[in-house]
């Protein structure tokens, strides 16, 4: 297993860096270049020239790619044009808060999903089962936007229990400091996943519902909550702890509709601008940190899987 | 509202009170609000990140300057007054400048003003400016190449309260006090001449590599945002207010600057700015009311939910509601350097073809719910301004699809509405298609235009639509506001180029505020996108610049209005101010975008 581990931590490096490579290439691709983008209708040749200077792209790109793989080796990830920020500062800044907000509604959707999908599976095809899919349904096929704004209107401008924005600040801290602010943000991204998790381990629980070993543990007696929290669960879990670990990726590249909906800038929002913006280093960063979170994430959820089912053991082929 | 808390109530008397409090509301009521605070809402994504008054074209925006800086650190000269926009002799730090008989020199005295430390602001602050942007000119954003500074020879001081430019050559009076000495900041040399933060101070920017290493250092430190309200240099202000605290996220809370100088001093005892996502979160926290968690005081309708029934819905929550006029023109060019539509557009009937298809009047009542205003030429019809000429307050080529189509027909096309027109007599006769239009050369063209905005897609559906009723075919596409900016540029000579006309947005004139366009489509301009080049108005925009009546700018103005280097689209309201009905003190607002808190009071 750790040899594995070690050649997964080995191959993720490179397919980082072969994915700012792409996205270095596919950038420098765009019409027109960063600095108008940048710099706005007003600017002159002087001013594009020097802005181009400034920040190397007068270099030839491979020159550029270069320069920048030097920086990030040295976990430099360059300096935004439009935020006046070094783009790990601004990492730093927003990716604690999407780690939070994303964080927090993962635990619920899991905290609630679970027994949910279980109880389905033993009341399955019953009134409460069909109610409780149904409301599955249409929390998941109900789009975020709509879902949050839903909430603001219920809780913020009807009932008034609630604030409509997230929690204003800089940092952790602050966002801890206004918790009934976290509230909204977090529901409206928990539910939808409540909804797919909880189908996940409705399905999952059934299928271990009818194996051998569940009518072999009934067999010698023992009781149906033991069945289910001993022996069903651990196994109907596996499916879960991947789409966890896969998920560990979205926990990174942010949560783009709620943060903007309720106004909680995250590190989605500042992809999505820096790409509106032609921020170059911004969205390279953004990439790196997500990349490293998707194979990071997929290592995670094969060394769950391995530890939940002692049948799967990973060795050199 | 009433109906959801008539739900709400159990008794008759509960019903009639919370009656009593939503006609209160909504009439504005004669109750009070005991606030000493008020909060202003920042537009998404422009969160104020650049303190150095001499800020580069990166950092240029109305949220870094007049929303910002403008609040500590005071233009020489202000403009804008009684939502007009015109010099402002009360909050400028000088009195009116004075010009020699030769035109060649102007001098400056200075009012009695402090900075916050208690130190004299005096011609040396003035000088230092100079010196900065000077020798750091292509770091500046307003920085044209012949223009200021570069046409201020030297400069002389007279008296710690006088100083004189001596000028390059004789400049019209009101070009150069609108679009040059608008652009001095005056900086406290006593405490930011220095080269580094435990430096001394000296007389650095005395010598150009001096004033570079100084800009270099205040440069470097205008890039820790974080430190604004504790980094020294800051902390010394000759306007209103002072910095008490800013985030990287863009909240900023200010407080009243004791010292300063100015007419009138703030009456709040704190000025917050908050950032926000996007307009929807904006809107959310304003349907909440003035008194609810987090309320805004002065907010804004987003162009998406500018419709009477949300309009009413808010005003009845107790906001009053406030377009805000900028000082703007709205336009798109046609790509005159385009090798295939480039022929056709430089033809004067095809453009006139084509702003006759502009019905202005319909794209502001249909696609912006009647919140914006027509452009007839290059200087804007609103607000009202000694600027635009009388011949430009009416529209030259009203919609008339009958003109447009009689237009192309007398010049040798084959109109075929709702299909594509084409030449079919090439040549360059009075009634030919012009020169360089070939034969069988089509009127369709593809348009690109900024994304994300619901108004600018109903208007230019409609637009396409009144185009294709003369055979002019466009087809729409969108892209980002930046892409778009970066798109527009004139073809290059060996650069793929296939644009034909890109349409963002508005042009702001500031901080330039007369109106010239030297910058837009003087032949060569750095934002003449479209290179549109034509020596009569070439000569026009330099009378404007050396004339000392504002005659010159009525030919100019006139000229191109006829002429159309671009095409007129309808002009959107910088916003669609929401203000508490409580603060007092908020109008008229200025097109300059200026705000002024200090003069905000509760009622």
């Amino acid at each position: 297993m750790t040899g594995y581990i070690i050649r997964r931590v080995i191959q993720a490096v490179f397919i980082t860096l072969g994915v700012t490579l792409l996205v270095f290439l596919l950038l420098h691709l765009l019409p027109g270049g960063p600095a108008r983008a940048i710099l706005g209708p007003r600017a002159n040749g002087v001013q594009i020239a020097q802005f181009n200077h400034d920040n190397g792209l007068d270099q030839p790109v491979w020159t550029q790619y270069w320069t920048y793989v030097q920086h990030l080796a040295t976990l430099d990830f360059g300096y935004s044009y439009k935020l006046n920020q070094t783009v790990g500062a601004l990492l730093a800044e927003d990716l604690p808060k999407t780690l939070v907000l994303v964080g927090l509604s993962y635990v619920l959707a899991i905290v609630i999903a679970i027994p949910l999908g279980i109880y389905q599976a033993v009341r399955r095809n019953r009134i409460d089962d069909y109610v409780l899919t149904g409301a599955s349904f249409v929390f998941y096929s109900m789009p975020v936007f709509w879902l949050g704004i839903i909430l603001i209107v219920i809780f913020s401008e009807i009932l008034r229990l609630l604030p409509s924005e997230g929690p204003q600040g800089a940092t952790v801290g602050d966002l801890f400091g206004q918790f009934t602010s976290l509230i909204l943000p977090v529901v409206t991204l928990a539910l939808g996943t409540v909804a797919l998790f909880s189908r996940y381990m409705r399905s999952s629980t059934l299928e271990n519902l009818v194996q051998d070993y569940v009518r072999t543990a009934r067999a010698k007696g023992a009781s149906e909550m033991r069945v289910l929290f001993f022996h069903v669960l651990r196994n109907a879990l596996i499916p879960i702890l991947t789409l966890i670990g896969l998920s560990i990726s979205f926990i990174f590249s942010g949560a783009l509709i709620t943060e903007a909906l309720f106004n909680y800038p995250g590190i989605g929002l500042l992809f999505w601008n820096a790409a509106i913006q032609q921020d170059y280093p911004v969205i390279l960063g953004v990439v790196v940190v997500t990349g490293l979170a998707t194979i990071l994430g997929s290592l995670l959820a094969d060394v769950l899987y391995a530890a939940a089912d002692p049948r799967v053991r990973y060795t050199k082929a | 509202m009433t109906s959801r808390s008539s739900w709400r109530g159990r008794g008759a008397a509960a019903f009639l009170g919370l009656v009593a409090t939503v006609v209160a509301a909504s009439c504005g009521g004669a109750s009070t609000v005991n606030k000493t605070t008020a909060t202003f809402a920042e537009l998404p994504g422009s969160a104020p990140n650049y303190i150095l008054p001499l800020a580069k074209l990166q950092f240029f925006s109305v949220a870094n300057l007049t929303q910002f800086q403008y609040l500590m650190y005071r233009p020489l000269y202000w403009f804008g007054k009684d939502g007009q926009v015109q010099l402002n002799d009360s909050l400028s730090l000088a009195n009116a400048p004075q010009y020699s008989a030769d035109g060649k020199s102007v001098t400056i005295t200075l009012k009695t003003y402090v900075w916050s430390d208690g130190q004299a602001l005096t011609s040396r602050d003035v000088q230092f400016w100079q010196n900065l942007v000077t020798a750091n000119k292509n770091n500046w954003a307003a920085y044209s190449p012949g223009e200021y500074p570069d046409n201020v020879v030297s400069t002389t001081i007279n008296s710690p309260t006088s100083l004189t430019f001596n000028l390059s050559q004789p400049f019209g009076s009101l070009f150069f006090l609108y679009n040059e000495l608008s652009q001095i900041s005056p900086l406290p040399q006593h405490v930011w001449d220095k080269q580094s933060a435990t430096g001394a101070v000296g007389d650095y920017d005395q010598t150009p590599a001096g004033a570079q290493a100084v800009y270099k250092f205040l440069d470097e430190q205008s890039m820790s945002v974080g430190t604004y309200n504790t980094n020294p240099l800051w902390q010394v202000v000759d306007g209103p207010w002072k910095l008490k605290s800013i985030d990287t996220t863009g909240n900023v809370k200010f407080i009243p600057n004791t010292m300063y100088s100015g007419p009138v001093k703030p009456k709040l005892t704190e000025f917050d700015e908050v950032p926000f996502t996007a307009d929807t979160a904006e809107f959310n926290l304003l349907k909440g009311g003035p008194t609810g968690p987090n309320a805004i005081d002065y907010g804004y309708l987003p162009e998406a939910d500018a419709v009477q029934a949300q309009k009413d819905a808010i005003t009845n929550l107790g906001y009053s509601f406030q377009p805000w006029a900028g000082w703007e023109v709205s336009y798109f060019p046609e790509n005159f350097t385009n090798p295939t539509s480039g022929p056709i557009f430089l033809q004067l009937y095809f453009r006139q073809a084509i702003q006759s298809l502009v019905d202005q009047q319909t794209y502001i009542k249909r696609a912006f719910n009647g919140y914006a205003y027509p452009t007839y030429g290059p200087v804007p019809v609103k607000p009202t301004s000694q600027f635009v000429s009388p011949f430009q307050q009416t529209n030259p080529y009203p919609f008339d699809v009958t003109k447009a189509t009689g237009l192309l027909q007398s010049h040798g096309w084959t109109v075929n509405p709702g299909g594509i027109s084409t030449c079919t007599a090439p040549g360059t006769a009075a009634n030919q298609c012009g020169a360089g239009v070939p034969a069988g050369a089509q009127a369709s063209f593809h348009l690109e235009y900024a994304s994300g905005n619901p108004a600018f897609d109903a208007m230019m559906a409609q637009f396409k639509t009144d185009l294709s009723k003369a055979g002019i075919q466009i087809n729409l596409s969108t892209n980002t506001f930046n892409t778009v900016i970066g798109n527009a540029t004139p073809c290059q000579t060996g650069h793929p180029c296939t644009w034909d006309m890109e349409f963002w947005g508005v042009w702001v004139y500031s901080p330039d505020y007369y109106p010239t366009g030297d910058l837009l489509w003087q032949t060569g301009a750095g934002s003449n996108s479209n290179a549109y080049s034509d020596p009569m108005a070439d000569q026009l925009i330099t009378a404007t610049e050396t004339s000392n009546s504002v005659q010159a700018m009525y030919q100019y103005e006139d000229y191109l209005a006829k002429q159309l280097p671009v095409i007129w689209m309808p002009t959107t309201f910088l916003q669609l101010s929401m203000i508490n009905s409580h603060l007092q003190g908020t109008g008229p607002q200025d097109p300059l975008a200026n705000i002024y808190p200090e003069n905000w009071s509760w009622s």
